[in-house]
């Protein structure tokens, strides 16, 4: 990762497919792990296929590791992608929790 | 098709802004067709309809078909939200007329006139050369007109009747995409502070306003179509809203990387980039969710069938949630930091993420809306599905995803060639136009595009004959 400077223009050619690759799977590995979750807490899947979806996340936070290394992103995007990455973690989490509880005191 | 079955005036009105958002819809697609052709024939309709004015109705079309179906969407959903008629109909009316005018007189200019002197009457009278929004002057006023008087029936409406959740989501929402068309209405002669106002339209609407607007109506829709339930559904919303407006109001700064403005645009764009994909995962999450639930809920009593009241328009909402993962997030995540976005911009990987946004985000809940408008409209229990909606529903999305892949190929080759290899020289740019990855991505798009195009048609055939078929419960 680069201290100092925001941008520069040194993605190496060969670099430019990973890149595009890992990124893409940022969200794809990102929509399965939100995906399986939501589907094991509705019922629509097993529960044994959560480890699964915590696997899919750990792949998406390790593109993002990937597509920031080969960028050579300065140390701030660096951090803004630790939060994009524990926010995709949260966040299904703190949803499924906000709708059920809203569905309890709506049912009961 | 008759109204019988509509009581509301509100309803009624909505289904002419259906109409001629549908009728806008086709000539976009036209347009864009006609630009795809001159892509890989370049003399096609040459001095007669050339490129330039091409995509300028393609994309102007793409934005007056989608306000269209808004505005259309609101006047639908405000009696079954409010529970009162919309107060100032007649004026709606009226407004609809001068909106629908108005814009036949602009794309009649655009086809016929095209081009005029660089002056102020070309701004006044022919187009203003902002990309997206390239009304003349005189139009931009009568649009502003226009929606101020729907952002007033809908604050009257909503005022007065009851006052849900979506609504005033909606009341809040519409008063920010009508004040910010305002930003886009000016003249400077400073390129950088012309585009720093431009994207305050441009993404502020698409990034920001449209993307609430889409919420409130997935809210109504999952409502009405599966009968979630409302203080969920609305709880949600509020969360979604605070969500896309706190990422996407600051995500403008990835518009800001490279026209001139301070690099700390550099380090806020970056920042809210990454976040802006969060809020349509929680979209996404939201749908499957309510869907799950619910059927769940159905299933449990023992009944075998599903709770989806309008399939047609349910498979479009659900398009939605993976459309606008897809193409505003996958495809916008991919070149939105500014290290990659600096050999990204301006090339095919734009107009791939253009395409499968606009699409993906806004085209299909849209659709849906326009199905809802059909079954109320034919007084119709359960709306199913016909032998068109499924050639309509696949040739659509099939086509667009093609259409993406190709651009999204042909944009690599331009990345790679034009950018990286070649620095971004004028040389590049031709060098790049001219490989054999880019020409074929070129052919793939317009063979996709002419997909898109035949489902279109049978999108409109089965807008106007699906209230006829026998396979529904009424």
């Amino acid at each position: 990762m680069v201290q100092d400077v925001l941008v520069a223009q040194d993605i190496l050619v060969d670099d430019f497919l990973t890149i595009f690759v890992s990124s893409t799977l940022v969200l794809v590995f990102g929509g399965f792990y939100v995906g399986i979750y939501t589907a094991v807490k509705v019922n629509m899947l097993k529960k044994w296929y959560m480890p699964l979806g915590y696997l899919f996340w750990a792949l998406t936070a390790y593109c993002l590791y990937l597509m920031g290394s080969l960028m050579h992103v300065n140390d701030f995007t660096a951090k803004a992608l630790i939060v994009a990455a524990i926010g995709l973690l949260l966040i299904p989490h703190a949803v499924y929790y906000m709708q059920d509880r809203v569905h309890e005191d709506n049912e009961h | 098709m008759a109204n019988s079955y509509l009581t509301s005036e509100s309803k009624k009105l909505a289904t002419w802004y259906f109409t001629f958002a549908a009728i806008i819809f086709g000539a976009q697609l036209l347009f864009g067709l006609v630009a795809a052709i001159q892509y890989v024939e370049s003399s096609f309709l040459f001095e007669v309809l050339d490129f330039s004015v091409a995509r300028m109705l393609h994309i102007n079309a793409l934005v007056v078909w989608m306000v269209f179906a808004m505005f259309g969407s609101v006047y639908w959903l405000l009696p079954d939200e409010t529970g009162i008629e919309t107060v100032g109909i007649g004026l709606g009316k009226l407004l609809f007329w001068i909106f629908a005018a108005a814009i036949v007189v602009v794309v009649l200019v655009y086809l016929f006139i095209q081009v005029g002197p660089a002056n102020e009457t070309s701004i006044w009278f022919i187009h203003e050369g902002r990309e997206y929004i390239e009304a003349p002057r005189w139009a931009d006023y009568g649009i502003t007109v226009v929606a101020l008087g729907f952002v007033a029936n809908l604050y009257m409406t909503g005022m007065k009747g009851k006052q849900s959740g979506v609504v005033t989501v909606l009341m809040a929402d519409m008063i920010a995409f009508a004040g910010l068309y305002l930003t886009g209405m000016f003249y400077t002669d400073n390129i950088t502070i012309d585009q720093f106002w431009w994207w305050w339209v441009i993404h502020l609407w698409v990034e920001a306003t449209w993307e609430v607007f889409v919420g409130s109506i997935a809210a109504y829709g999952l409502i009405t179509m599966i009968g979630a339930h409302r203080k969920v559904v609305e709880m949600w919303l509020w969360i979604e809203v605070t969500m896309l407006f706190g990422s996407g109001i600051l995500g403008i700064g990835h518009h800001y990387f490279w026209i001139g403005t301070p690099e700390y645009w550099w380090e806020i764009g970056a920042l809210f980039s990454a976040l802006e994909p969060l809020p349509l995962v929680a979209m996404f999450i939201h749908v499957l969710y309510d869907w799950g639930k619910m059927q769940g809920e159905q299933d449990a009593q023992g009944k075998e069938m599903s709770v989806i009241t309008n399939k047609p328009a349910f498979t479009w909402f659900v398009l939605n949630a993976f459309g606008n993962f897809l193409g505003a997030g996958i495809w916008g995540f991919f070149h939105t930091l500014p290290q990659v976005n600096l050999y990204t911009h301006g090339t095919q990987f734009t107009s791939a993420h253009g395409h499968l946004a606009f699409f993906g985000a806004y085209a299909t809940i849209l659709v849906g809306m326009m199905y809802i408008g059909v079954q109320g409209k034919n007084g119709i229990k359960i709306l199913n599905n016909t032998t068109s909606t499924i050639f309509a529903t696949s040739m659509i999305v099939g086509g667009v995803l093609g259409m993406t892949v190709a651009l999204t190929v042909a944009g690599y080759s331009d990345v790679i060639i034009s950018r990286a290899q070649m620095g971004a020289t004028w040389e590049g740019y031709f060098s790049a136009q001219t490989t054999t990855w880019l020409l074929q991505g070129m052919y793939w798009r317009l063979i996709m595009g002419a997909v898109t195009f035949i489902g279109f048609l049978f999108l409109v055939k089965d807008l106007l004959t699906i209230g006829k078929a026998a396979n529904h419960v009424r």
